[in-house]
């Protein structure tokens, strides 16, 4: 179907007053719901950015200091956050590997074939895992003496004297942690892929193949397009999910070594909740710089999957 | 004047019944205690059950904390709704201090009362600014005991260490002829700066005498620069930097990977449960000390936040807890060190006994008075203990020499330690 051949669009509905106001009855608990949880602490959050809040002003009760833009200015000051948000920004290199697989593997998992259901079971597996039971198995692999040195010793890929901690050497540990990232996250995006898959009509694939079109073209022509929007939410998904990492960071190496892995939501965490001298001003203030990246590379994503087709609109 | 006279009478009547009334009217205490719960419950409810039937007119209402601890207490406090007594470590309990969460307790107890319970030096621990914000709990030495596997040791050809220094020239040996670690050594602490208990029990100072850190003298560089060494070469385990070194080292000794375990009867309990054949051979003599001969350690305490509601009552909790008589009874729980001094002279710990646990508690139980952490937390402890660990980990991973890893902390504690 082209553009040009696009059912119009049916004329403006009108609806008696009840119907609207119903409408609205209908749509209020929620977005009460949502100013108090959200749109109230995203506001409060983002004017702590701008204040002196913590510490020993909290202790005593004192409310908020305005002091305009120094939060931001300690924090172009201070190497770590720096250091932390270049690492949060690196860590963005999961996002399109995550996505591939993860269609590539929801592609395969949509046959009808014997036994497919436990497959996709088998993949959700690491979303429900919880992150300390993760810790422990992903650190006996990484260990010195773990798994994964165990394979790559009887493989001859390293020599026996040469093994080392995955998570304690500072060249492999951030992609090390990085992995366990994606396990964790895969499973989660292929079943949304997996949903969008099986959105697809099937009458449209049938034509194609009539049409004589193979494999690789009806997934271009066919399967990609169809998919761009659950594509857009994955990607939306997956590029804030990797600024926002920190589970994995905490537990496996607590941002080290040498901080390696400190990532910019374990700058805001430490600042915010570790020991008595949280900074909630300090911490508010990373905590905007992280949402100003994450909105900017949402628009990127926007602009990059934007639905063509119509099918989204 | 008859009228006058019984008005005035009733008045104070009234007034006196009333007082009363009020004296004895049910006050519910909230009690934060921290990762004591499932384990302990058995004992802190008894306790509280005794204390309840003490003091008929308090209710306490337990809670038991654990990793949201510090989230929960500031949450609690910024809603409102804070609890009357807490229990906190030595460097919480400063770091809440320094930022005004808590009520100095020597305005509610006495301090001729606290000194005639507690060791002095526990109470020191507690003591900020020249008042006392604690009531000293169950505590903990760092080196507390030698434990030790007999077959290792006599495969590696050595005796149990009498000092540091002999039990740093025997790392070598043992790694190099059983395989096995001789010890795992506290070299990152996530939450602290394990390293400086290094100098201090040395005698190195930590701080000068206006207050300034100064642990970067040819003698701490000397020290830092063996440690470096030894990592450097494999003596000491690579997830020494990652791990707290009690978790690792009870891990690794269960599964015959480390000789050596240098700390509190605690890692025992562990032992027992995972390899309790390791555990029946297990021998356990005096601590290792460094060249100051002191024996550091830490201790819990419980403290009475400035939001309390009732802090009187909240201030009797906290005693009743903290006497020896109960101390005592937790100690014949858990090897805990009691932190009262009548503690040292308790039948309880001179008692002769094989088993490894009981002759661990003994042999630290009544050393209360040692415990020390060795230094004070310096005001904005946690980015300070940051910048320390981070240097130190720099110089084992070879990034910079110990004597510029020591300087460069030594320069950013001076210029952002807050007083």
């Amino acid at each position: 179907m082209t553009v040009s051949q696009r059912p119009k669009a049916p004329a403006k509905a009108k609806y008696s007053l009840r119907d609207t106001l119903m409408s609205y009855a209908f749509l209020a608990p929620a977005l009460i719901l949502l100013a108090l949880f959200t749109f109230y602490p995203l506001a409060y959050g983002s004017y702590l950015g701008f204040t002196e809040y913590g510490g020993a002003r909290f202790g005593q009760g004192l409310p908020p200091k305005w002091i305009g833009l120094d939060n931001f200015r300690t924090l172009i000051a201070d190497p770590l956050f720096l250091k932390s948000m270049v690492n949060s920004v690196k860590y963005l290199i999961i996002v399109p590997v995550l996505q591939l697989a993860s269609l590539a593997v929801a592609v395969l998992v949509n046959k009808n074939l014997p036994g497919m259901a436990f497959f996709r079971a088998a993949y959700y597996v690491p979303v429900v895992t919880s992150i300390s039971l993760a810790a422990v198995m992903w650190d006996w692999i990484y260990n010195k003496d773990g798994t994964l040195n165990w394979i790559l010793t009887n493989a001859h890929l390293i020599a026996k004297d040469s093994t080392f901690g995955w998570l304690n050497n500072e060249l492999t540990a951030f992609w090390a942690v990085m992995l366990v990232t994606f396990w964790r996250g895969f499973g989660y995006y292929m079943v949304l892929y997996l949903a969008g898959l099986q959105g697809i009509p099937e009458e449209l694939e049938e034509a194609a193949v009539l049409d004589g079109a193979n494999a690789w073209k009806r997934f271009w022509s066919i399967t990609v397009p169809l998919m761009k929007p659950t594509i857009l939410l994955c990607s939306l998904l997956s590029t804030i999910a990797a600024l926002r990492v920190l589970e994995e960071v905490l537990v496996l190496t607590n941002g080290g070594p040498l901080n390696s892995t400190y990532t910019a939501l374990m700058y805001v965490y430490s600042k915010a909740f570790q020991g008595f001298n949280f900074d909630y001003g300090l911490a508010s203030a990373a905590g905007l710089v992280v949402a100003a990246v994450a909105l900017l590379l949402s628009i990127i994503n926007f602009r990059v999957f934007r639905d063509d087709t119509g099918g989204g609109k | 004047m008859k009228t006058k006279t019984a008005a005035r009478l009733l008045t104070l009547g009234l007034s006196l019944a009333l007082g009363t009334a009020a004296a004895q009217s049910p006050v519910e205490v909230q009690f934060w205690t921290w990762y004591l719960s499932p384990k302990f419950d058995g004992y802190i409810k008894d306790t509280i059950t005794a204390f309840e039937k003490a003091n008929p007119n308090i209710t306490v209402k337990w809670f038991d904390k654990q990793d949201t601890m510090v989230q929960d207490f500031i949450s609690s406090v910024n809603m409102g709704s804070a609890p009357d007594v807490v229990n906190l470590n030595i460097d919480e309990t400063s770091k809440a201090a320094q930022n005004s969460f808590l009520k100095p307790v020597d305005t509610l107890t006495p301090m001729s009362t606290l000194k005639s319970v507690y060791y002095p030096q526990t109470l020191a621990n507690f003591t900020i600014g020249g008042k006392v914000y604690g009531y000293p709990w169950y505590g903990s030495l760092n080196e507390g005991v030698l434990l030790y596997n007999p077959d290792l040791m006599a495969k590696a050809g050595v005796k149990a260490p009498r000092n540091m220094t002999e039990l740093l020239s025997m790392v070598k040996t043992i790694k190099d002829k059983t395989g096995a670690y001789a010890w795992v050594p506290a070299l990152k602490d996530p939450g602290g700066a394990s390293f400086l208990g290094y100098f201090f029990s040395d005698g190195l100072p930590i701080y000068d005498a206006s207050g300034k850190a100064a642990f970067n003298g040819a003698a701490h560089v000397a020290l830092l620069q063996k440690y470096v060494d030894l990592f450097k070469g494999g003596y000491f385990p690579e997830d020494a930097l990652r791990k707290e070194a009690f978790q690792l080292a009870t891990e690794l000794y269960a599964q015959n990977k480390v000789a050596m375990i240098v700390g509190g009867p605690q890692a025992l309990n562990r032992i027992k449960d995972t390899n309790p054949s390791l555990y029946a051979k297990t021998v356990v003599t005096t601590a290792p000390l460094g060249k100051a001969q002191v024996q550091t350690g830490t201790s819990m305490g419980l403290v009475i936040p400035n939001a309390s509601k009732h802090p009187a009552e909240a201030a009797k909790l906290a005693a009743f807890f903290t006497n020896n008589a109960n101390q005592i009874a937790f100690a014949k729980i858990v090897p805990i060190v009691p932190t009262t001094a009548a503690a040292k002279n308790d039948a309880y710990f001179k008692k002769v006994s094989t088993d490894p646990i009981a002759k661990a508690t003994s042999l630290v139980g009544a050393s209360g008075q040692y415990i020390n952490p060795g230094f004070k937390a310096p005001g904005n402890s946690d980015d300070l203990y940051k910048n320390f660990s981070d240097n130190i980990e720099a110089a084992l991973l070879g990034k910079k020499t110990p004597k510029a890893a020591l300087d460069d902390s030594v320069t950013y504690w001076n210029a952002n330690m807050k007083k």
